[in-house]
């Protein structure tokens, strides 16, 4: 509709123009030139609708083709003569002309757009570079890991300076509150320790009194019980508030491979039915670690896998400069395994233990970002560690 | 033997008073750092048991006077501090020994003997308790002049049994005495009777019979 209509007004200006020309050369312009215009001097014949487009075609012989063409007769007079003057527009021009102006006008947009999300792209990259790196930062963030968070405090951005400000007021008190929460576990061991070695002194001094009964040293015998679990507990909380302090830098290469060799043969003496052992140690297997933490992380695992063992059970080993795994039978868990390594979390029935033992080996293991999990698969116990990545 | 406690907890100094009393020591007691100060200037002492948090000062203050002035006596420091600094930094301003709260008393009782013989014995680490004798220094123990062969752990159970003879020791003390942080979070201390079992044994084949006694399941004693 749009194209019918610019043909048109493109006829109407077409005569227009040829008209004025032949006018202004005083009728001394060619009269006729295929496809553009014809100029006929004399009246019209009643056949031609005046002043109104048609549709026709013209014959080019050099394409040997009919091409479509809307024309346009006007009956006009000049010098007391009355001429007929036919304009031509091609059809198929205007079509193409169409085509070839919308297909640079999308090509155009879709350059501009292309160029847009480009620039916008770089631009605001730019411009969010400071917000990114507090995000990552953020992110990375671990506040068990003692570490302390640095974020620029000029971005050249008020509102990124502001966030950063915030979110430093944030992790400081977010700290605070941490630091506090591990003091209080650390001051409240230290506290108990005293209390402890009191009732253990008075204890020893009661099973060496000359006129003790049985009942009676059957009731020290279980108070003596329940204070060495409770200074086992008081230990262990310590050494875990010690390691997320940590308060063990000195790193060594510790031999993993002998150290599980030497635990396995110490733990066997502790031990009357000591668990079948079937182990697959690769040698010299080197890890960089605190020394007594390595140990005291092993010596857990395997203490785990003997203490929860069925009679006459089994434990596979095995040791490679990747990983540690250690399997072992048992009876099925009432818990969801991960939640092994929560602090004071036991699987129902054991009542003697701290249930601190697995907690030490998740922190030990965070500490050194060693991956550590627990999974029970029908009968069989199994602790990982993935030493590396 | 004199021994100065030096303790600020009331009830624990009185508990250590009253075992090494027990077995013939001389005792006496002070709480604070200035109490302190005024015996180790009046008084000589063979041993001192130093606890380090003192209310009016630190008791590392007192090891270094303690060097500076009377250069004989054994110290041994008791702590509720568990940290390895603390233990070098005692032993590096002279301390003999270490022990950390909650410690047994038969544990502190071990340390002070030993302490001592090192101190005092003059080079003859020979012990003896009825029939038996143990040379420290070869690792030897006999009964009634026959070699018995006992293992590490058993040699050292004995030497623990010794140094605190009649008297009852508990089976925790034992398995912390010998095996020390191998035995935590172990729930049981079954393989120390198991130990003992055996070194009864030995001694019996020796003619040392019913030297090593069990008390109601609560520990054991090696009676003379």
């Amino acid at each position: 509709m749009q194209a019918h209509h610019m043909q048109e007004e493109q006829l109407f200006l077409k005569q227009e123009n040829v008209w004025n020309a032949f006018k202004s050369k005083e009728g001394n312009i060619e009269n006729h030139i295929a496809g553009e215009y014809d100029i006929i001097q004399g009246a019209n014949n009643p056949f031609i609708e005046l002043g109104e487009p048609r549709d026709t075609t013209i014959y080019y012989p050099d394409k040997q083709k009919w091409l479509p063409f809307k024309i346009l007769t006007s009956e006009l007079h000049w010098n007391n003569k009355i001429y007929l003057v036919t304009t031509y527009v091609s059809s198929t021009e205007i079509t193409h002309l169409i085509i070839k102006v919308f297909l640079g006008e999308a090509l155009l947009f879709v350059l501009l757009l292309i160029a847009i999300v480009i620039l916008n792209r770089k631009s605001s990259g730019l411009l969010w570079k400071p917000f990114f790196s507090t995000m990552k930062k953020v992110n990375e963030y671990d506040i068990t890991r003692n570490q302390s968070l640095v974020l620029p405090a000029e971005t050249y951005t008020t509102e990124f300076n502001e966030l950063n400000t915030v979110i430093k007021n944030l992790i400081n008190k977010v700290n605070a509150a941490y630091y506090n929460q591990k003091q209080f576990v650390e001051n409240a061991s230290h506290e108990i320790q005293t209390p402890l070695a009191i009732i253990r002194s008075k204890l020893e001094l009661l099973i060496n009194q000359p006129n003790l009964t049985e009942k009676n040293a059957s009731l020290l015998g279980d108070i003596t019980d329940a204070t060495n679990r409770l200074s086992q507990m008081n230990k262990t909380l310590l050494l875990l508030s010690k390691i997320e302090n940590n308060q063990f830098p000195e790193i060594e290469e510790v031999n993993i491979s002998q150290m599980v060799e030497r635990l396995l043969n110490n733990l066997t003496v502790y031990y009357d039915n000591f668990p079948q052992v079937e182990s697959k140690i690769e040698t010299d297997v080197i890890l960089n670690a605190n020394y007594s933490l390595a140990e005291i992380l092993i010596s857990n695992i395997i203490k785990n896998a003997v203490e929860h063992n069925l009679p006459n059970g089994k434990i596979i080993i095995h040791l490679s400069p990747s990983h540690l795994l250690v399997e072992n039978t048992g009876p099925s868990l009432q818990t969801n395994p991960e939640l092994l390594f929560e602090r004071f979390r036991k699987d129902s029935h054991q009542t003697k233990t701290t249930g601190l033992g697995l907690a030490l080996v998740k922190q030990i293991c965070t500490l050194y970002h060693y991956i550590v999990s627990y999974k029970y698969n029908d009968g069989w116990h199994q602790v990982e560690i993935i030493f590396k990545q | 033997m004199k021994l100065l406690v030096i303790e600020d907890e009331p009830s624990l100094m009185q508990s250590i008073m009253e075992y090494f009393t027990q077995i013939d020591f001389l005792c006496e007691g002070v709480m604070t750092y200035a109490e302190a100060l005024r015996k180790i200037d009046d008084y000589n002492y063979d041993c001192i048991i130093l606890d380090i948090n003192l209310p009016d000062g630190s008791g590392f203050e007192l090891l270094k006077y303690l060097r500076e002035y009377k250069k004989d006596a054994g110290i041994v420091i008791i702590s509720a501090r568990n940290s390895l600094d603390d233990k070098i930094t005692g032993l590096n301003f002279g301390a003999d020994d270490y022990v950390t709260k909650p410690f047994h008393l038969s544990e502190l009782n071990a340390r002070i003997k030993a302490l001592i013989r090192r101190k005092y014995a003059h080079g003859i680490d020979i012990l003896e308790a009825g029939n038996l004798k143990m040379d420290l220094a070869a690792r030897t123990v006999t009964c009634e002049n026959q070699i018995l062969s006992l293992t590490k752990n058993e040699f050292n159970l004995l030497l623990y049994l010794i140094n605190n003879k009649n008297r009852v020791v508990s089976k925790q003390a034992i398995a912390e005495h010998i095996y020390g942080d191998e035995t935590d979070n172990m729930p049981s201390f079954d393989f120390v009777y198991s130990h003992i079992k055996n070194l009864k044994r030995k001694l019996k084949e020796k003619g040392c019979e019913d030297i090593v006694q069990t008390v109601y399941g609560l520990g054991y004693k090696l009676a003379i």
